[in-house]
């Protein structure tokens, strides 16, 4: 698991090989050493920024101090833990509003691209199909900060447009910022708004390489353009379909901290469904420096994380092996 | 061929996208006409799609008594996209190089190195302890993009441009005596320069939308991106409008102009505005040789 499988390190190897192979190695240590040099800043950076933070996670069984560092501070056994389980309520919530957004984020966004793409693919006016497609692509650029900004001129109670537009309807304004559960549904809307476009582009890309001669014949046999869709391009895309999520699931405790911050600038009120993991980190160990807390809940996250990778992978690989992500 | 019912369905279809590319526009038409509206017919009749008492009033205060502060972030947000954007591309064309080398015996082991960050990560708080303490990032102009030059997204997707490069070019090259080095500069870039030019792209769009560096690394008002500006200012908005204002006495508060912050998200999408319409087709591109397996 540790490394790509390739024919040469599947194969046993007789000793007499291994000496000659060990010789070739040096020889090449010698002969590609300009291709060390050349990986070297990117080995740097990703043990900097990538590996080393996996060995923080020691940091769990620490009481840590700032001082002391992260290697230096006493060792705490396991009452993280207990510290940990004391406030399960708020982990657990946590948790599940990190699972449950990125699941209709998944669900819906996945829909929403699908549908997209196959829409345009029906469509003929070429000048329509690229003007609307660089239109639904431009939300994908703009950062959540900017989202949030517009989001309040919509939202906002007294001056936003949605409340302007319940009243002359008579109906009674809602106090968008402090409805948690309303909010879910903001944020659903707000992450198909900017990643819809950007989903279409890669379903739309399976579809054109799609063989004509399917639709031809189809045309042939007198199927209707709703029986072409439902029984041509939707099984055209259900692989693609599947690997999406499949590689989605792995980041299912991964939260978009831009994203909460930039659209909910942490509201209190709306803690209740926007807390993920991530901000909840954010919140008890940078802002509120309770350290050894907060790490318990980082261990806890990549553990559960690298469950679902694995379960992930299982899963890819039944259904196809060549999906499989390692 | 066309009978009633496909008619019906392929008009029903261009409304349906139709409606979705005015969706998403409308929300800039309405940042754009909120940051030309007079301040008091906002604060009286709240935000509308068409600009209440046409004014450049905001912009004029922005730039008047804002200026410094919002060119100083907005520099700053050039500054870091512009190193950031050369130094990723650096290290990541090279890094995607060496994974491309076909003879290289230690490639797939590089491949793994850099994948199996993708899989697993410490969290937050280890990487955050480890910027701040250890690496000594927090207020720092390097900590702004450092922690993000080796995307391995773009990593493998640069790979795979330099694999489709002919191998008998390569090979002809090595054969005439040039080193790593040289088909690196000389062949392997200038023949990739559509990947090139797709990853510069992306990294560029990254490092001008990040605020979570300065968010995690900077207290120092100088480093303030112009993304970081605006997070402080809506969020201090959103403080003095919930009630909380007691709570952050003493921290620095935005003058609460509803046009202001409008005005703000209009020049902060401006550059992305003007370039999207020449740069749009490369990202496009780069999406599907992604998306491509292999």
């Amino acid at each position: 698991m540790m490394q790509e499988a390739t024919p040469e390190t599947q194969g046993r190897l007789s000793p007499g090989i291994r000496a000659a192979r060990a010789k070739s190695f040096r020889k090449s240590l010698k002969k590609d050493s300009t291709l060390y040099l050349l990986a070297l800043p990117g080995i740097v950076i990703l043990i900097l920024f990538a590996y080393l933070p996996m060995s923080g996670l020691i940091l769990v069984f620490k009481n840590y101090n700032f001082n002391d560092g992260i290697f230096g501070s006493p060792w705490a056994g396991f009452s993280n833990f207990e510290f940990f389980f004391s406030s399960m309520e708020d982990s657990l919530r946590a948790t599940r509003n990190t699972v449950m957004l990125n699941a209709l984020y998944m669900l819906t966004g996945t829909f929403f691209s699908v549908a997209i793409a196959i829409i345009l693919n029906e469509l003929r006016s070429k000048w329509f199909i690229k003007i609307t497609q660089s239109v639904m692509f431009f939300p994908y650029f703009i950062s959540w900060i900017i989202i949030g900004a517009i989001l309040f001129s919509l939202l906002d109670y007294d001056k936003g447009i949605m409340n302007q537009l319940l009243q002359t309807l008579g109906i009674s304004q809602v106090d968008w910022y402090s409805s948690p559960w309303l909010f879910v549904i903001i944020l659903v809307l707000a992450n198909i708004w900017k990643s819809a476009g950007y989903g279409a582009i890669i379903y739309y890309a399976v579809l054109q390489g799609i063989d004509t001669s399917y639709y031809e014949a189809a045309k042939i046999d007198g199927a209707s353009r709703w029986q072409i869709i439902t029984r041509i391009t939707v099984p055209m895309l259900i692989p693609s379909i599947i690997l999406m999520t499949l590689l989605g699931i792995g980041g299912m405790l991964k939260g978009d901290l831009s994203m909460i911050m930039g659209v909910t600038f942490l509201n209190p009120l709306l803690l209740p469904t926007t807390d993920i993991i991530d901000v909840y980190v954010y919140r008890t160990a940078i802002r509120s420096g309770e350290f050894g807390f907060a790490s318990a809940i980082t261990l806890y996250q990549s553990v559960f994380g690298f469950i679902l990778v694995l379960v992930a992978n299982k899963l890819a690989g039944w259904y196809d092996k060549d999906s499989k992500l390692f | 061929m066309l009978n009633t019912e496909n008619k019906g369905l392929l008009i029903f279809f261009y409304c349906c996208i139709a409606i979705f590319s005015a969706i998403c526009l409308v929300p800039f038409i309405l940042a754009v006409s909120g940051s030309l509206s007079t301040e008091s017919r906002i604060a009286a009749e709240g935000y509308s799609f068409w600009p209440r008492g046409f004014t450049f009033e905001t912009y004029e205060f922005l730039f008047g008594s804002k200026a410094q502060q919002i060119l100083r972030a907005y520099s700053m947000s050039v500054i870091v996209t512009v190193l950031g954007t050369v130094s990723a591309v650096l290290v990541t064309t090279a890094y995607a190089y060496v994974i491309s080398v076909k003879s290289f015996r230690l490639k797939n082991f590089f491949a793994f190195f850099a994948y199996f960050t993708m899989l697993f990560s410490g969290g937050t708080l280890p990487w955050y302890l480890l910027s701040t303490k250890y690496y000594h990032l927090g207020d720092t102009l390097i900590g702004l993009f450092i922690p993000y030059v080796l995307s391995v997204f773009l990593m493998f997707l640069m790979a795979n441009y330099f694999r489709s490069i002919p191998h008998e070019i390569v090979e002809s090259a090595q054969i005439d005596g040039a080193g790593h080095l040289r088909i690196f500069f000389s062949i392997m870039i200038p023949l990739g320069r559509v990947g090139l030019v797709t990853i510069s792209l992306f990294y560029a769009l990254q490092f001008w939308n990040d605020f979570y560096l300065p968010l995690m690394l900077v207290t120092d008002q100088k480093l303030y991106t112009i993304q970081y500006l605006m997070y402080n200012m809506m969020a201090n908005i959103q403080f003095l409008a919930s009630g909380n204002a007691a709570q952050v006495g003493g921290a620095i508060i935005a003058p609460p102009l509803e046009t202001a912050k409008m005005a703000m998200t209009c020049l902060t999408v401006l550059p992305i505005a003007i370039l999207y319409p020449f740069l749009q087709r490369f990202f496009v591109k780069g999406i599907i040789v992604g998306s491509v397996k292999g």
